[in-house]
């Protein structure tokens, strides 16, 4: 009886779609400045204040020979500007309560801020004078390495924060988007200043930037702002490449990254293959496939490994795209003792899905649920602000957002069934597992060719 | 937590210039005393639905530590008509998604959905408070769950280790004493009858406050509370928390041996709950030491000496008095003795010369920012909402904040830093590699 009720409820709602939230992007306006500065304004006035996102062609697949050099750019930038140094900025933004911060991911640098919107002017004022006007004063710059350097050693005491680097090697192999984002090390140790100064000469430039401004204001004022402020910013005078546009040499056969961890009391573990590109045509299916596989609480893992099994407190797989590659991982942790059950149940999920696909009951769930979660992730200003840099980044627009419901509707058991088989591995596994060697050593050599390292070293 | 590790501190604020008033906040209670708080909000096309049980870590003795959590978690595992797996299965179907979260005073259940789905959170919810079937075979299973959660938290995170330590120590006999995931040794003991009898107690209409805010109509969600939960009994209140903790009378400290890089350090101080006269003025304080890169603590230890990588301090709401933390990672490997010196400099700074206009101007002003990321969102709004309600008494509270803390003056901040922050009222808890020096 208990069983039977989604059933039930599938068939009284023919059509299967009963999630209707029919959410639209709000209206928005785009230009570009003469330097080629892309220019995203939204207003949006439930609160006073204003979310901004910059995105830079600036991130870590252009670091060369010096991992790390993209994210200690963006975060020496944040150290002060020619006519504020750092710790009267430091006090003005906290006196306003605003917030910059500065990061790096693969192929893109980012600044993000809140601010309260009577205090626009001169947040702005300071956001344009952190990416034009930065002092890189050296002192500042070598108290940003060496608090860099302790944050490494700090991330080795934790699987959580290292298997993802440990992984995109495995994977990407020598291509940059392998590149580690945080650096080693031994890599960050050899970044001066000049090299920083050299990074944001050649990767920071409008013409490949775009700012996104969401909030409390008006756009032909804030679009007078924006124009004045950032007119100034020169192009860029290096020839400029996509350094991920080379082929990636996908692995050709199952490996084994065995991190020991020698007071493990776990093992974490990262399964998977490659994935696909953001601008994957079969992207929002591929998403509404894998909410049902890894992606939700009753997803097919998380109810094998967690719930049936108790194993986990939670497993999930997760699609990660770029625009020239991606990934794709099936993601765990489990007792040391409980490792060659865990990690054989989730591939035995990968082969069921592979074998069984999916039903019209579990895909219209996996709909509604996709389609039911879709509005909340675009409520805030800076939610918005930040899917506009994506836009341009990606090269998209509205039509994802206005579309999304009509496109996971559009997908069928029949299609499903080719999505599955086209872009859910089913062989040539790379497995990263951190925990206990000589605990779990005989277990890796199962899966794959294996190569040992520890996690007190750096990610080679 | 049921699914992902969330912080267990709720940030909460209010200002004057809130866009929310509390006439916006529409209140009705059920006569089996179940409390609902309603805010209309069409900004996306969504609700929630908050659940706060006044239970959690507090309400538990030795032999079953652990068990608020684990509860938190047997919720999703079957009922009378949403059998094992249903609840979630159903929600999800529905477009529905859900967490759960226990603290040592609450225990908090979060459904986020589709406002067209509202009736189905009415019916899962219902039937799981008023006839949950707690299965021996789901008890076992979901033991595993929990004993991986606590495991995954120790092994991903010294601060967890250093923390239960530091509890343990500040508190010798308030039940704030054991940590909330509970004792491994009780985490494997717990019974049939146990979890029977806390739900009888714990589980009641009267112990629960509801908070639901989106794109729904005041006058639908009562008569769907009315339809859904109106016929479940009242129980009588569950006995009170009688231990209280006697006076700290001198600091403790305790040293755990972990392979780390450099030594973490976290200080407590006594200080009293939520509806404390000085808990506004002990929040400032807080936000003054650690708020901001311009903040007392950051700006002394992280930035001009280098002697910490990072420095926090933190005060929750809490329903009996707890501790005022503050929290740092050494930048050197043997620099924890210097770093804890220094955070009791930057103290006693205040304590003696106190702190200035601009600076108490500028943890107000953050206030407000804060108060308007919270209720940016419909999450933020039920958060807070039921936050207030619980631990205040009252969620109109929340909008009497601005004047408590406009009218917290320098000499409160430096009036409290005196009265709580002395030697005598803190435990040092210091997690490094080597201990035997």
């Amino acid at each position: 009886m208990k069983k039977i009720s989604l059933i039930i409820f599938a068939v009284l709602c023919t059509g299967l779609s009963l999630v209707k939230a029919q959410y639209k992007l709000p209206a928005y306006e785009k230009f570009k400045l003469s330097n080629g500065l892309t220019v995203y304004l939204m207003e949006k006035h439930e609160v006073p204040v204003i979310s901004l996102s910059a995105i830079f062609p600036a991130g870590a697949i252009y670091d060369g020979s010096k991992a790390g050099l993209a994210s200690i750019t963006a975060n020496t930038l944040m150290t002060g500007s020619v006519n504020l140094p750092k710790a009267k900025l430091d006090e003005e933004l906290d006196f306003m309560a605003a917030n910059i911060d500065m990061f790096s991911s693969k192929e893109f640098s980012g600044l993000r801020s809140k601010f309260a919107s009577k205090y626009k002017n001169r947040v702005l004022d300071i956001i344009k004078n952190i990416l034009l006007n930065p002092a890189f004063d050296k002192s500042e710059f070598e108290k940003e390495k060496s608090r860099t350097l302790v944050n490494l050693e700090q991330a080795k005491e934790s699987p959580r924060a290292v298997i993802a680097s440990y992984f995109d090697k495995a994977v990407y192999g020598n291509h940059v988007y392998g590149n580690v984002v945080s650096g080693t090390t031994s890599s960050v140790k050899g970044i001066s200043i000049d090299d920083v100064k050299r990074f944001y000469n050649e990767n920071y430039y409008p013409e490949g930037s775009a700012i996104a401004v969401v909030g409390d204001f008006k756009t032909p004022e804030m679009k007078k702002m924006i124009s004045e402020l950032f007119s100034s910013w020169k192009k860029g005078t290096s020839k400029h490449t996509n350094a991920a546009s080379n082929p990636i040499s996908y692995p050709t056969e199952a490996n084994v990254v065995l991190v020991n961890k020698d007071d493990a009391r776990e093992t974490t573990f990262y399964i998977g293959a490659p994935g696909i590109n953001r601008n994957n045509p079969d992207y929002v299916a591929i998403s509404v496939l894998n909410t049902y596989f890894g992606g939700r609480f009753t997803s097919l893992l998380n109810d094998e490994l967690r719930v049936n099994s108790g194993l986990t407190y939670g497993a999930r797989s997760v699609f990660s795209p770029l625009k020239n590659g991606g990934t794709f991982y099936i993601s765990s942790f489990t007792a040391n003792k409980t490792t060659a059950e865990a990690l054989d149940l989730a591939i035995q999920v990968l082969q069921k899905f592979h074998a069984g696909g999916i039903t019209e009951e579990n895909l219209a769930s996996a709909k509604n649920y996709i389609k039911g979660q879709f509005p909340p992730s675009y409520e805030t200003a800076g939610q918005l602000a930040n899917l506009l840099t994506q836009m341009y980044w990606y090269d998209f627009n509205e039509s994802f957002i206005n579309n999304f419901e009509k496109n996971v509707d559009e997908l069928t058991v029949d299609k499903a069934k080719n999505i599955i088989h086209k872009y859910f591995p089913s062989d040539k596994l790379q497995f990263v597992l951190i925990g206990k060697a000589d605990e779990i050593n005989m277990i890796a050599e199962k899966f794959g060719k294996v190569k040992m390292m520890d996690i007190k070293n750096d990610i080679p | 937590m049921k699914k992902f590790l969330l912080p267990v501190l709720l940030i909460i604020s209010f200002n004057a210039m809130a866009q929310i008033k509390a006439n916006d906040v529409n209140s009705f209670t059920l006569k089996n005393g179940m409390k609902f708080l309603v805010v209309e909000d069409n900004s996306i096309p969504n609700a929630n639905m908050y659940l706060f049980f006044k239970v959690g870590s507090r309400n538990e003795h030795q032999g079953i530590t652990g068990l608020s959590h684990f509860f938190e978690h047997m919720m999703f595992n079957g009922s009378k008509k949403y059998g094992p797996k249903m609840f979630d299965r159903t929600m999800e179907f529905n477009g529905g998604a859900n967490n759960a979260y226990t603290t040592e005073n609450v225990t908090v259940y979060t459904d986020w959905f589709p406002a067209s789905a509202l009736e189905v959170m009415f019916d899962l919810e219902s039937d799981r408070i008023a006839n949950l079937s707690i299965d021996p075979k789901m008890v076992e299973s979901e033991r595993g769950v929990v004993l991986s959660e606590r495991s995954t938290g120790l092994e991903n995170s010294p601060w967890r280790v250093l923390l239960e330590g530091l509890q343990a120590t500040a508190f010798q006999e308030h039940p704030y004493h054991w940590p909330v995931i509970g004792y491994e040794d009780d985490m494997k003991n717990w019974t049939q009858a146990d979890l029977e009898k806390y739900f009888r107690t714990y589980y009641a209409p009267n112990n629960c406050v509801v908070v639901i805010s989106g794109a729904v109509k005041t006058q639908n969600v009562k008569a769907l509370a009315e339809k859904y939960f109106a016929s479940i009994p009242a129980q009588p209140e569950p006995e009170p928390v009688h231990i209280v903790e006697p006076e700290q009378k001198g600091e403790r400290t305790i040293t755990i041996q972990k392979d780390v890089a450099t030594p973490y350090l976290a200080v407590g101080y006594h200080v009293p709950d939520a509806k404390s006269k000085d808990f506004y003025a002990l929040v400032l304080l807080k936000e003054i030491l650690s708020n901001g890169k311009s903040s007392r603590l950051h700006k002394a230890l992280v930035e001009d000496k280098q002697l910490a990588t990072m420095v926090s301090a933190s005060y929750d709401e809490s329903f009996d008095p707890t501790l005022f933390f503050v929290y740092a990672m050494s930048a050197k490997e043997n620099g924890d003795s210097i770093l804890e010196q220094e955070i009791y400099k930057e103290i006693e700074k205040i304590k003696t010369g106190g702190v200035g206009e601009r600076e108490l101007q500028k943890v107000k002003n953050q206030k407000l920012m804060e108060f308007y990321n919270q209720i940016e969102t419909i999450n933020g709004k039920s958060n807070n909402i039921g936050t207030y309600e619980v631990f205040f008494g009252d969620y109109k509270k929340m909008f009497d904040a601005p004047s408590e803390y406009n009218k917290v003056t320098a000499d409160d901040i430096k009036r409290v830093a005196n009265e709580y922050l002395k030697k005598r009222n803190r435990t040092v808890g210091i997690l490094k590699t080597n201990v035997d020096n």
